[in-house]
């Protein structure tokens, strides 16, 4: 073996190295009899029942449609927040207006208002990504705010002086300029994006692997419901994943210490 | 005659004077500024660091408004910033995100050439400056003085009149800063260009400039001038070692002198 895979080899299991003591720690402790074994299964029962729901098409419809609402919800959140935040950082009167509720509500926790979502859209994927967009709104708006509020003054110049007019330099300027900051939001709001659907999902819908947790967990088959809080953090860390590689593609032209991990 | 002279004025600044309001007081950054410069003409200000020659320099481009006193160019008032000034700024202000090449086509873009006209132009500033082969870097990938080469490059590119240069080698190492200065003077012959310089190297003003107008301490304005007349056609070494740029460098350099020791004193 080379030294260059040896080296890499090597790092590839001092990164498995913590997951292995979790889990091994787990086993130990499911086994110890410690804990009734029916509040905690054991790492073989869980990965047994993984390998079951693998085997389930209708745990595939389930994975699909929480991905839906997040990523749908998450999405509304972009849509909504990027433009607000951009606003806010350009204008005085759109931050007169939506600064002080922003204020207000960053430290509210948003799943609070998913009952009084499913009073209003019911039960249902409306519910879930309503409730994904509201969470995710705040991250998109103030990490966007902050990005263009710190564009250096002298980009917006040059631009000014070769000719870029006032109402361009969104487009021109300040929206590359900040590209890096927004892409941080993004990130942040990805991992919003799955604990709310989740929790929505939980109290307001009959599908979702969030309603699969809730009814494994009602009727005592903990060992599914790991199975399925397993199969979303695997889903949740590709999903963070595929956000940083393009992240990192989009700002290959920034300093590397200004890419995401 | 006179209608001639008028003609030839480039640049007027008439009684300028400007106020920041910094945290809540009152600053006097300039005041009673006058100079004018002449079509062609290649003119410093030098000066003592926070004199306001930066602040004069952004007026000129149209980013930032005078207190008081009038702004012309050619004649008409500076209402904005316009595509016939081009800015060279300290740090360069390449846009980040965009390859050599993109930067330097960045105005010939925003001035609505056809994309075969972007390409040739750019093209050519970009062998004009010796970065063949770097048309796809990024700035993070560049030296010092590359981006400053690129820093020019692209405000020549898209052919201003005027050229407002603030610092522009302040950050390049002595040597490369010779070499960027050559290249400079290079251009402004072949273009015949007007340009107004902000330094605080008195050697760069004296070598380059036809004049050079000394800056008071805050709050500034000019207090003297030196016509600068040399033979440059000689070559840097030449014009350097003789007797009438050590006459002129010196007595230049006494000037810029007399003002720091002036802030300085009134330091408390």
């Amino acid at each position: 073996m080379s030294a260059g895979a040896l080296f890499a080899a090597r790092a590839l299991l001092s990164r498995l190295l913590p997951f292995a003591l979790f889990l091994a720690a787990w086993q130990a402790l499911a086994t110890s009899g410690l804990i009734a074994a029916n509040f905690l299964p054991s790492v073989r029962a869980v990965a047994g029942a993984l390998i079951d729901l693998g085997a389930s098409p209708s745990f595939y419809a389930d994975l699909g449609i929480t991905l839906w609402r997040s990523l749908g919800g998450l999405m509304l959140g972009a849509v909504i927040g990027i433009p607000l935040g951009a606003g806010m950082a350009v204008s005085r009167g759109v931050d007169g207006l939506f600064g002080p509720l922003v204020k207000a509500t960053y430290s509210l926790p948003k799943t609070a208002l998913i009952p009084l979502l499913l009073l209003w859209l019911g039960v249902g994927s409306a519910t879930s990504m309503v409730a994904v967009m509201f969470s995710t709104l705040l991250p998109f708006v103030v990490y966007t705010y902050h990005g263009i509020a710190g564009v250096p003054q002298i980009l917006v110049w040059s631009a000014r002086a070769m000719g870029t007019a006032q109402r361009r330099l969104l487009w021109k300027v300040l929206l590359p300029a900040s590209l890096q900051a927004i892409l941080t939001g993004l990130r942040i709001a990805l991992g919003f994006s799955f604990v709310i659907a989740i929790a929505a999902e939980m109290i307001a819908a009959n599908t979702g692997v969030g309603k699969l947790m809730f009814i494994y967990g009602e009727s005592g088959a903990y060992d599914y419901m790991f199975a399925a809080v397993t199969a979303i953090v695997a889903l949740a860390f590709v999903a963070d994943r595929i956000t940083v590689s393009i992240s990192n593609r989009l700002l290959r032209w920034d300093d590397i210490e200004n890419r995401l991990g | 005659m006179q209608a001639m002279t008028e003609a030839q004025i480039k640049i007027t600044v008439a009684g300028v004077a400007k106020q920041f309001d910094q945290a809540g007081s009152p600053v006097q950054a300039l005041s009673n500024v006058d100079l004018t410069v002449r079509a062609g003409e290649f003119v410093s200000i030098a000066g003592p660091s926070g004199c306001g020659k930066s602040t004069l320099l952004y007026m000129l481009g149209g980013f930032l408004m005078p207190s008081a006193g009038r702004l012309l160019v050619d004649g008409k008032p500076i209402s904005g910033p316009g595509v016939d000034r081009g800015v060279v700024f300290q740090e360069y202000a390449l846009f980040p995100w965009l390859s050599v090449f993109d930067n330097i086509a960045y105005g010939l873009r925003e001035k609505g050439l056809s994309a075969h006209d972007v390409r040739t132009t750019a093209e050519r500033y970009i062998a004009l400056i010796g970065l063949a082969g770097f048309e796809h870097r990024f700035p993070r990938e560049l030296s010092g003085g590359m981006k400053q080469r690129v820093a020019l490059a692209r405000t020549f590119a898209y052919e201003p009149t005027i050229l407002l240069l603030d610092e522009p080698f302040g950050a390049l190492d002595a040597q490369t800063r010779e070499i960027m200065q050559d290249e400079l003077l290079r251009l402004w012959r072949t273009t015949g260009k007007t340009v107004l310089m902000v330094t605080h190297d008195v050697n760069e003003a004296v070598y380059l400039s036809n004049r050079v107008c000394v800056m008071s301490q805050r709050p500034g304005r000019i207090v003297q001038e030196f016509a600068i007349d040399l033979d440059r056609s000689t070559g840097r070494e030449a014009v350097v070692l003789s007797d009438g740029y050590t006459a002129i460098r010196n007595a230049v350099w006494l000037a810029v002198r007399q003002q720091v020791t002036i802030a300085s004193r009134s330091v408390p």
